[in-house]
């Protein structure tokens, strides 16, 4: 029998998506429905005088508006309960909610929002994070001191989470080295940007209430509903239609209390669609602004002797998730690099600016990036090639990581020489300008509960009912190959229920890559249960053994005898008058491998690396020295992700995250003035577009492993997104003969590094 | 005093006539979903950068979130619901499903119907070509690799 893993399978969602069938939420009808607008701060810092809503609320068409006044208060947050619904006494950044309406159209809600008049007293903004930490700063939150924290979290004054990891001893590394290299590198605030802009609808029945949103994460939205409004989870139900992108952006609980507020007040339903503006001051959802101090100690073969790092994070006004970039970002500092002595700390530090959480690979892009600067610049000291100095230093079966775990296996420098292979390495026939640029990388796969149920139904198609979230990626779509497998039949005779609080069992949601990994668990062992089931009726009615049975194309037959079978449709609608086909499964999570935190601190939810991936990028630039302008002919990129269940999938996942680290490298950042973002819109936000976007070579490895996911997959999600930008730098850098040191490195940027290089010589 | 600043406009899409009362200030894109329930015509920035909300005005890709209803009079107007006929996929449709040009599909509406625009001036591109046609669509999922693969299939497939 040959197995369907690795086969590849188009996507089942694709043909409502090609015919405009597939309903998002801002597609959904509904009879009386209300618009809601928002009305936000509009400034960085300052203490509410007064609100004042009763003209609002006398306008036509306006059936509610709502403040803080009108919810409980309650203080809610994933790591520290630093925030409320609605702005309370204060504002602490543009985007902050200080009042919603809804009313007929979206107009009069905007109208009405315009005639709620506040009293504002404006504070100095604190937007810098070295000064946010200085004793002598105010405080973005003055009483941070009484908010409650997940377990683990230390906290200072403006630091809603500090994390500390230490291995070895750092001072003596560095006596050890001939060379030791100090560099800061500075990355600017990026955006999530799925093209589908966030909608909440929200519809009431007696006291239940039914959220259509583009959440990436239905349980938790769910929880943040019921915490909020003090009402009971059971209370609450979640439904994602198709969901539009997400990549981060959609993660957490967001805007779905506050429409559901709305429509409480307006005993209507309503629907809350962002327009873009909002997509970027608002969402409240975006990767860090960070700086990334690195001292590192090096021998002069080119062995790294020790590290310390340094990481600040722009969290701005609330700490949202930003502790999940924070754990992450401390991870990424050694590499995937022998670095036996270290010492690195994280600070999440609070400012008056659109707060940050966790974008795709939360904390990777911009420390991958700066740590392979860093390497480059290292092998540039002792005089080594890029690859060279990189295969001196990658880890090694047997190494120990930064917090002591031992790598069972590492695919590192597989990746690495591979990907010199296919990109030609140090590459020939340069174009003026141009030159490759080389990164490496690791990453995690994060091990949860997730559920599913299986059932087989009268006409031998199966359905799979999960809690599991589908962002686009395709991962939900790919359970229908994991059922398949286990139980003979095909991808395609599977019917998926997905995305809805009252029918699938818990999930975390789209995040962490982590869908395929657990939920593909719970799958599998749901078709397990339904297969031991369908053997044994099978068996009873073909009056053979069980374990003489195969399930094959869609049939239970004596093995050996395949005249001898029965096809599935027929034992499913048998099993209609005795026990019914179903299984339901929730795959224990693989617990994290062996290490040793000793000397570290604070919350380390990422303190070792489960499964861990490898990774290596190449990219080809090309510079023109006049404008500064940096074009990306070509990448490649080569992953390992333990084992390829569904090719077609893993692919798009690479080719998507290249383009977008792309983006990041060398367009995407936010500018501000003080407290106000700059460009909050495509027109100044840039995105990569067809026109821009290299050919992509992937290649994919594999290196199975037992303590994994599903037939010893590895996440799939993040990975790609991380190492490109760093692969881009390191060209730019060879190709311009300086380096750019901050993140965009966009014209401007490369174009002043060019010319401060001129007037050094000059 | 609402309804007097309505007016009565007349739209021919997908082959359908309509007349209806909208405002002069309502886009194509509000119109299209709003009042005639054609939501496969996605709306991502509403300020023409995106390309989500594309549709073919007399077979020109225009971004209905930068016309207003009143100015579609007249033309053949095709959106996304249009391209099927009688349930079958057409060849650019069919091409994007089976060559993985999509996978959120939220941007998926809009590079159909530019590829329809770009495919009808240059029915065989190259890559270069086909890059350059699609590049006022932007879509944050595929990094376009597989919409390229898919527009060239399809130019293959109307052979
Ligand atoms: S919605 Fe029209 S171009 Fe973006
Ligand atoms: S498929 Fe998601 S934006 Fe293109």
């Amino acid at each position: 029998m040959t197995s369907l893993i690795g086969q590849k399978f188009v996507r089942g969602d694709g043909l409502e998506k090609v015919t405009g069938q597939a309903r998002y939420t801002a597609d959904l009808a509904f009879t009386g429905l209300l618009h809601a607008k928002f009305l936000y701060a509009e400034r960085a810092r300052a203490r509410i005088v007064d609100i004042d809503i009763t003209a609002a609320r006398a306008m036509r068409g306006v059936h509610a508006v709502v403040t803080q006044a009108d919810a409980p208060m309650v203080r809610y947050g994933m790591f520290v309960k630093d925030r409320t619904l609605f702005a309370h006494e204060v504002v602490r950044f543009e985007g902050e909610i200080v009042a919603a309406v809804a009313a007929e159209t979206p107009e009069q809600a905007e109208a009405a929002c315009a005639a709620i008049r506040v009293v504002y007293e404006d504070l100095d903004p604190i937007l810098d994070v070295e000064e946010a930490l200085k004793s002598s700063s105010p405080l973005v939150h003055p009483d941070w001191k009484s908010y409650q924290t997940q377990n683990g979290v230390e906290r200072g004054p403006n630091d809603c989470g500090h994390m500390t990891s230490v291995k070895g001893d750092v001072e003596a590394g560095f006596a050890e080295a001939d060379h030791i290299l100090t560099e800061t590198y500075q990355s600017d605030m990026a955006h999530a940007v799925p093209i589908e802009p966030h909608a909440v609808v929200a519809q009431w029945q007696g006291d239940k209430v039914t959220i259509w949103s583009t959440s990436q994460v239905p349980f938790p939205a769910r929880a943040g509903v019921a915490e909020t409004l003090q009402i009971p989870q059971s209370n609450v139900r979640l439904v994602v239609p198709h969901l539009g992108g997400g990549f981060g952006g959609k993660c957490d609980f967001h805007f779905e209390a506050h429409v559901a507020l709305l429509a409480r007040q307006a005993r209507r339903p309503v629907r809350l669609v962002f327009t873009r503006r909002e997509e970027f001051v608002a969402t409240d959802k975006v990767r860090h602004a960070s700086k990334i101090e690195l001292t590192t100690g090096v021998k002069a073969d080119g062995t790294i002797t020790a590290r310390r790092a340094r990481i600040l994070l722009n969290s701005g006004a609330y700490c949202g998730d930003a502790l999940f970039t924070t754990e992450i970002g401390l991870m990424m500092v050694a590499g995937p690099y022998r670095v036996p002595n270290l010492h690195a700390e994280v600070h999440t530090v609070y400012t008056n600016r659109t707060p940050a959480g966790s974008v795709r690979a939360p904390g990777g892009p911009e420390t991958c990036w700066a740590v392979e600067q860093h390497t480059d610049e290292l092998a540039r000291r002792v005089g080594l090639d890029p690859l060279e100095f990189r295969r001196r230093n990658l880890v090694q079966a047997g190494d120990t990581g930064q917090t002591g775990q031992r790598f069972i296996s590492s695919s590192a420098k597989e990746c690495l020489e591979r990907a010199a292979e296919i990109a030609g390495w140090p590459g020939k026939d340069f174009a003026p300008g141009e030159a490759l640029g080389i990164a490496v990388g690791w990453w995690f796969s994060l091990p949860a509960s997730s559920g599913a149920y299986v059932k087989l139904n009268a006409d031998g198609t199966g359905t799979i009912v999960t809690g599991a979230q589908e962002n686009g990626s395709g991962s939900v779509m790919g359970l229908a190959t994991l059922a398949a497998e286990e139980l003979g039949m095909r991808p395609d005779q599977f019917s998926i229920v997905y995305q809805d609080t009252e029918s699938g069992p818990f999930d975390l949601g789209s995040a962490g890559s982590q869908t395929t990994f657990n939920n593909g668990r719970a799958v599998i062992e749901a078709a397990g249960e339904v297969r031991t089931k369908l053997l044994r009726k099978a068996a009873e009615m073909l009056e053979a053994a069980e374990e003489d049975l195969e399930l094959v194309d869609g049939a239970a037959r004596v093995r050996g005898v395949p005249s001898k079978a029965l096809p599935i449709a027929s034992v499913a609608a048998a099993s209609q008058t005795s026990s019914l086909l179903i299984g339901s499964g929730s795959g224990n999570p693989p617990s994290l491998p062996e290490h040793d935190l000793s000397g570290c601190g604070g919350r380390l939810g990422y303190s070792a690396f489960l499964a861990p991936s490898f990774f290596c990028h190449i990219a080809r630039v090309r510079v023109d020295e006049e404008t500064g302008t940096v074009s990306v002919p070509e990448v490649t990129a080569v992953h390992e992700f333990g084992r390829i269940l569904n090719p077609l999938g893993a692919q798009g996942q690479v080719e998507g995250g290249v383009i977008q680290s792309i983006g990041m490298a060398v367009l995407e950042g936010s500018q501000y003035d003080g407290g106000r973002q700059l460009n909050p819109g495509l027109l100044g936000y840039k995105l990569i577009t067809a026109a821009d976007a290299p050919r992509v070579n992937v290649e994919l490895l594999e290196d199975p492993v037992d303590h994994g996911g599903p037939h010893g997959a590895k996440a799939v999600g993040e990975p790609p997104v991380v190492g490109t930008a760093a692969a881009i730098g390191n060209a730019v850098a060879a190709a311009a003969g300086t380096r750019v040191r901050a993140l965009p490195m966009t014209a401007e940027r490369v174009w002043t590094a060019l010319h401060e290089q001129e007037g050094e010589l000059a | 005093m609402a309804m007097s600043s309505k007016q009565i406009v007349e739209l021919n899409v997908n082959g359908i006539p309509h007349q209806l009362l909208v405002e002069p200030r309502k886009t194509l894109a509000d119109v299209l979903r709003d009042d005639l329930g054609l939501t496969g015509t996605k709306l991502g920035c509403e300020h023409g950068v995106c390309g989500a909300c594309t549709v073919l005005v007399d077979g020109r890709a225009i971004r209905a979130c930068l016309m207003f209803a009143v100015q579609a009079q007249g033309p053949e107007i095709t959106t996304v619901e249009g391209l099927a006929s009688d349930g079958e996929l057409d060849h650019i449709q069919k091409a994007f499903a089976e060559n993985h040009g999509l996978q959120c599909g939220y941007c998926t509406p809009g590079m159909l119907m530019t590829a329809h625009a770009f495919l009808a001036e240059n029915p065989e591109p190259t890559r270069e070509q086909i890059c350059e046609g699609m590049n006022g669509n932007l879509c944050r999922c595929t990094g376009y690799q597989n919409i390229i693969k898919s527009t060239a299939a399809a130019a293959k497939a109307a052979k």
